[in-house]
C-alpha cells in the first residue's frame, strides 16, 4: 500500500490480507486509534477523563448495536450486563490487586461474568422461544430486580473475599486498571480505553462483515425462513446475545476502573433507557453511530445540566419520547444518508468506472453450469405414518398415512378446513404430531425441529413469500447456498440460481422492493439454492397471474427431474397442469387418492368441491 | 402452631401486595398488549395521592385510598390520548420506549414535587392476637380486597357488554371495528381502567411501604414478571402467578432476608419462563 516496494518488499501473502481487511472496514479504526493516541498529549486531563467515561459508554452502546441493530434482538437490560461486569471487576480487583498488583484478570473476569449471566438469561428466553417483546420485558425486569437486590446488600454479611458489596452506596475505592507496575494514570487509562474500544469496534466490524454477519442479518430479517433453511435460530441468537453481554461487561469493567467506584444506580431504569437512547440517536445499525450517539447524548445532557441541574431522568424521558415519536430511524443515519447521496452524485459526475467494476463478477454469465447437472442425485422421500393432530379438544387430522417419493411430483388437495395446512405443519415440523411418525429419507424425524429437518434435506416454500426483506436478492440466495446441511446434494452457483428464477438483473435490489410475483420467485430461488432432495410447496399459485402460474408449473416440472416435489394446492387447474398423483384430504383424513382424472370424475369429490371441481374437469 | 399461622398470614399478605401491584398491568399488558413501562409510576401516583390526602387533606384513610384510582384515571386518560394513541399498530417496542420515557418524566416530576424523603402514613389501627404474635387487621384486609377486586373484574370482563367489547377490541381491532365497535373509545376506557387499578393498588399498599418517588420502580419489575408468568388468562393467570411467586418470595425472605426472597422470585420466574413459555395459564381453556 503506502510502502515502497523496491526497498522493502511486503511479503506477498500480506497484501491480499490487508486488502481484505480494508474492504471489511478494519483498517480505519486502527488509523483513528493511532491518530487519537498521537493527539492525546494535546488534551487536558479533564477532557481525557470525560472521554474515557464516554468510551466505556460507547462500548456499552456498541454491544446493544450488535444485539439489537444488527441481530434484531431488543435487549432492554444491556446495562445489567454492563453493571455486572463492573461489579465483577470491582470484586475481583479488591481480591487480586493487593496480591498480584494487576487487574487485567479482573477485567477478563468482568467480561466472563457478564457473558455467563447473558448465557443463562439467553438460554431461558431463546430456548423457551419467548417472543421479542417478552425478551425486552424479561431483560428489563431482571435489571430492575438486580437494582433492588444490589441495593439491599448493605449488611456486613454481603462480602466476597476482601470486597464488601455495600448496598445502596456501592463499592468505593476500587483499584483501577493495572498491568503489574502500579495503577494507570489518567493518561494511560485513556490510551488503554482508546485501544480497547478500537479493538472491540474492529472485532464487531469483523464479525458483521463476514459470513457471520450475513447470518445475523438473516436473524433480524426473518427467523422463520432462517429455520426453514436449516439454521438453528435459538443457538445463533444465544451466541450473539452472549457476545454482546461480554462486550457490555468489558465496558462495565472499564467504567468501574474509570471512576474507581460502582453502585446499584447502574441497574436503574434511567441507565437502561440511556443505552437505548444512545443507540437510537446513533442509528440502530451503525457501529460508529454507537459512539456518536454517546457523544451527542452525553454532551446534550451535560449542557442541559448546566441550565437545570439534577434533572437527568426528566431530560432522558423527553428525549426518549421525542426520539420514538419524531425520529424513529435515528438522527445520525438521517444525516449520513444525506451525505451518501451527495457522495454518490459526486462520484457519478467523475465517471462510472468503479461502479461497473464492483458488480461485474456476480453479473458474469454462469459458466459452471455443468457443475449442477453433472452429478446424479438421489431422490428424497417423505412419509407420514398414521399421523394425527389435536388442538386442545378438537381433532384436526386423524390417522393419515401418506408416502411421497415414488413419483416426481405429488399433489395434495382438499377444501378449506380439510387439514391441508395442519398436515403441512406436521411435515415441516412447525406443529408436533399428537399421534404417528414422520420419516424423511427413511429416518424418523417425528421429534426433530424444523431447522434439523431442513439440514437433512427438506426444503419448504411457504404460501406468503418468506424472504429477507431488508437484504439484497443476492444476499438472500447466498444465505440459502451456505446454509448448514447434512444431505449430499451439491448446490448450483449463485448466478445459475438467479438466472433460473429470472432475477439476474435484479441481484442488487433489496428484496423488499421486488414485486409480489418476484418475491415468490426469490423464495423459490432460495429453495433451489438450498437444493434439498425433498421440496414442499404450500399453495405456490396463490396470488399469481395466469402467466406466472404457467412459469411456476414449468419450473416445478423442471425441478422434479431430480427432486421429490410435494405441492399443496387449492387451485384445480394448477393441479391438473402438474399431471401428478393427487391425494385429497377431507375432514382430517385421506378421502381419495389417484390421478387427476379419476378424482375429477368422482361424484363425491365433485359434490365436496361443488362448482370448482366441475370447472376444472371441464 | 401459632408461628405457622403467622407465617402463612404474612405470605398471604405478600401475595395480595404482589397481585394488587400487578393487576393494573394485567389489564393493560395482559389484555391490551400495551407494554406500559410507566406502570410503576401509576402505583407511585396512587400511593402519593393517598399519602397527601391523609396528611394534607386530613381525609380518613379509606376515603384517601379511594382518591388514588380517580387521580390515576385522569392521568391515564391524558397519557392514552397524548402518547399511546399514536402508537397503536406500531411496533410494540415503540410503545415500550415511549412509556419508559414517561416513567422517567413522572419519576423526576415526583422528585421535584415531593423530594426523595418518604412521608409515611401509619397503618390503620387494630390488630389480631395469635398466641404471642400480633397481626395488624390491615394486612389481613389486603387479601380480602384482592379476592373481591379480582372477582369483580372477572365479572366485568366475563358478563358485561363492555367486557366483551374490550376483549374483542384487543383481540382483533380491525375485525371489531368492522363489526361496529368504536375501538378507540373502548381502548381508552380499558387503558384508564388499568391505570385506575394501578392507582388503587398504590393507594392500598401506601400504609405498608415507604412512599417515595422510586416506590414504583421497585415494584414494576416484579409486576411484569408476574403478568408474564401468568400467561394469557390475564386475571386468573396473574392471580396464580402472584400466589406462586409471592408465596415463594415471602417464605424465602422470612427464612433468610428480603434479598434472597427477591432473588428467589426472579429465579422462579425465569425457570417458569423456560418450562412454560406461554405462562402458567398457557394451556388453560379459560381466557380470563
Amino acid at each position: 500500500m503506502g510502502l515502497q516496494p523496491a526497498r522493502t518488499p511486503v511479503p506477498v501473502s500480506l497484501v491480499p490480507w490487508i486488502r481484505t481487511a480494508s474492504r471489511r472496514g478494519l483498517l480505519w479504526p486502527l488509523l483513528v486509534v493511532v491518530a487519537i493516541l498521537a493527539l492525546s498529549p494535546l488534551l487536558s486531563t479533564a477532557t481525557e477523563l470525560k472521554w474515557t467515561l464516554w468510551l466505556s459508554f460507547g462500548i456499552l452502546a456498541l454491544s446493544l448495536t450488535l444485539v439489537w441493530g444488527i441481530a434484531g434482538i431488543f435487549s432492554f437490560g444491556q446495562n445489567a450486563f454492563f453493571g455486572l461486569g463492573g461489579y465483577a471487576f470491582a470484586v475481583a480487583a479488591f481480591n487480586f490487586f493487593p496480591a498480584t498488583g494487576e487487574t487485567l484478570t479482573a477485567l477478563i473476569l468482568g467480561a466472563f461474568i457478564a457473558a455467563l449471566f447473558t448465557a443463562l438469561l439467553g438460554y431461558v428466553t431463546f430456548y423457551g422461544r419467548v417472543g421479542d417483546v417478552y425478551l425486552a420485558i424479561v431483560t428489563l425486569s431482571v435489571t430492575l430486580i438486580l437494582y433492588t437486590v444490589m441495593s439491599s446488600t448493605a449488611g456486613p454479611e454481603y462480602r466476597i473475599g476482601a470486597a464488601h458489596l455495600g448496598g445502596f452506596n456501592g463499592m468505593p475505592s476500587v483499584p483501577g486498571i493495572a498491568f503489574g507496575n502500579g495503577e494507570f494514570s489518567y493518561r494511560e487509562l485513556f490510551a488503554f480505553a482508546v485501544c480497547l474500544a478500537g479493538a472491540l469496534y474492529a472485532f464487531v466490524q469483523f464479525l458483521i462483515t463476514g459470513r457471520y454477519g450475513e447470518i445475523l442479518a438473516g436473524l433480524r430479517e426473518n427467523e422463520v425462513r432462517m429455520e426453514l433453511l436449516g439454521y438453528d435460530v435459538r443457538f445463533h441468537k444465544l451466541g450473539v446475545f452472549v457476545i454482546g453481554g461480554a462486550i457490555a461487561g468489558i465496558g462495565g469493567a472499564l467504567f468501574t476502573a474509570w471512576g474507581t467506584f460502582i453502585n446499584p444506580a447502574i441497574f436503574g431504569l434511567p441507565q437502561a433507557a440511556l443505552v437505548v437512547i444512545w443507540v437510537m440517536v446513533g442509528g440502530r445499525g451503525s457501529l460508529l453511530g454507537a459512539f456518536f450517539g454517546v457523544i451527542a447524548v452525553q454532551w446534550i445532557s451535560d449542557q442541559a445540566d448546566k441550565i437545570v441541574a439534577q434533572q437527568t431522568p426528566l431530560i432522558l424521558g423527553i428525549m426518549l419520547v421525542v426520539m420514538v415519536l419524531v425520529f424513529p430511524g435515528g438522527i445520525v443515519p438521517a444525516v449520513t444518508s444525506r451525505l451518501h447521496a451527495l457522495r454518490r452524485r459526486w462520484r457519478s459526475g467523475r465517471g462510472k468506472k468503479d461502479r461497473t467494476g464492483a458488480s461485474a463478477p456476480s453479473a458474469a454469465p454462469p459458466d459452471n453450469e455443468a457443475d449442477s447437472d453433472g452429478k446424479p442425485v438421489s431422490r428424497g422421500s417423505l412419509a407420514a405414518l398414521g399421523v394425527g393432530k389435536r388442538f386442545g379438544g378438537s381433532v384436526v387430522l386423524e390417522d393419515v398415512t401418506l408416502e411421497f417419493g415414488q413419483h416426481n411430483i405429488h399433489a395434495i388437495v382438499g377444501p378449506n378446513g380439510a387439514g391441508k395446512s395442519t398436515l403441512f405443519g406436521l411435515l415441516s415440523g412447525r406443529h408436533k404430531v399428537t399421534q404417528g411418525r414422520v420419516k424423511l429419507n427413511g429416518i424418523d424425524v417425528t421429534n426433530t425441529p424444523t431447522y434439523e429437518r431442513a439440514r437433512r434435506g427438506l426444503g419448504i416454500k411457504l404460501q406468503v413469500p418468506s424472504i429477507f426483506h431488508g437484504l439484497t436478492v443476492r444476499q438472500n440466495i447466498s444465505l440459502a447456498l451456505t446454509a448448514p446441511r447434512k444431505h449430499r446434494q451439491r448446490s448450483a452457483s449463485e448466478a445459475t440460481v438467479l438466472e433460473m428464477v429470472g432475477l439476474l438483473d435484479k441481484h442488487d435490489s433489496l428484496a423488499a422492493n421486488l414485486g409480489h410475483g418476484e418475491q415468490q420467485w426469490l423464495e423459490i430461488g432460495m429453495l433451489i439454492a438450498q437444493n434439498p432432495p425433498v421440496m414442499l410447496f404450500d399453495e405456490p399459485a396463490a396470488g399469481m397471474t395466469q402467466d406466472e402460474r404457467k412459469r411456476t408449473v414449468n419450473l416445478i416440472r423442471q425441478l422434479s427431474t431430480d427432486h421429490t416435489v410435494i405441492v399443496v394446492e387449492h387451485d384445480m387447474a394448477f393441479v391438473r397442469a402438474l399431471d401428478a398423483p393427487v391425494v385429497m384430504l377431507y375432514h382430517g383424513g385421506v378421502f381419495r387418492q389417484g390421478n387427476f382424472d379419476e378424482l375429477s370424475n368422482d361424484s363425491e369429490v365433485r359434490t365436496i368441491y361443488l362448482g370448482r371441481g366441475r370447472d376444472a374437469a371441464r | 402452631m401459632d408461628e405457622i399461622i403467622v407465617i402463612a398470614l404474612s405470605a398471604l399478605t405478600s401475595i395480595a401486595i404482589l397481585m394488587l401491584t400487578s393487576l393494573g398491568l394485567a389489564v393493560i399488558f395482559g389484555l391490551m398488549r400495551i407494554v406500559n413501562m410507566a406502570h410503576g409510576e401509576f402505583l407511585m401516583i396512587g400511593a402519593f395521592t393517598t399519602t397527601v390526602a391523609v396528611r394534607i387533606g386530613e381525609l380518613s384513610i379509606w376515603l384517601a385510598i379511594l382518591c388514588a384510582p380517580v387521580v390515576c384515571a385522569l392521568v391515564g386518560a391524558f397519557v392514552e390520548l397524548a402518547f399511546i394513541r399514536p402508537l397503536y399498530g406500531r411496533r410494540l417496542i415503540d410503545t415500550l420506549l415511549v412509556t419508559s420515557g414517561l416513567s422517567l418524566i413522572l419519576y423526576q416530576i415526583a422528585i421535584n414535587v415531593f423530594g426523595t424523603a418518604s412521608p409515611g402514613i401509619g397503618t390503620p389501627p387494630g390488630f389480631a392476637e395469635i398466641g404471642s404474635y400480633t397481626v395488624s387487621y390491615y394486612s389481613l384486609f389486603l387479601p380480602v380486597v384482592t379476592v373481591l377486586l379480582t372477582a369483580l373484574l372477572y365479572a366485568l370482563f366475563k358478563w358485561t357488554r363492555y367486557g366483551l367489547l374490550a376483549r374483542a377490541a384487543s383481540d382483533n381491532p380491525d375485525m371489531a371495528s368492522v363489526l361496529g365497535v368504536e375501538v378507540r373509545r373502548v381502548n381508552l376506557s380499558t387503558f384508564v381502567l388499568g391505570c385506575a387499578l394501578a392507582g388503587l393498588g398504590g393507594g392500598l399498599i401506601s400504609p405498608m411501604v415507604a412512599v417515595s418517588p422510586g416506590v414504583g420502580q421497585s415494584y414494576v419489575g416484579q409486576a411484569f414478571m408476574t403478568v408474564v408468568t401468568g400467561g394469557p388468562a390475564f386475571l386468573l393467570g396473574t392471580l396464580s402467578a402472584s400466589a406462586l411467586l409471592g408465596g415463594i418470595a415471602n417464605i424465602v425472605s422470612q427464612m433468610f432476608t428480603t434479598l434472597w426472597g427477591l432473588t428467589a422470585l426472579l429465579v422462579t420466574a425465569i425457570i417458569l419462563v423456560r418450562l412454560l413459555p406461554r405462562g402458567l395459564s398457557g394451556n388453560w381453556s379459560r381466557q380470563l
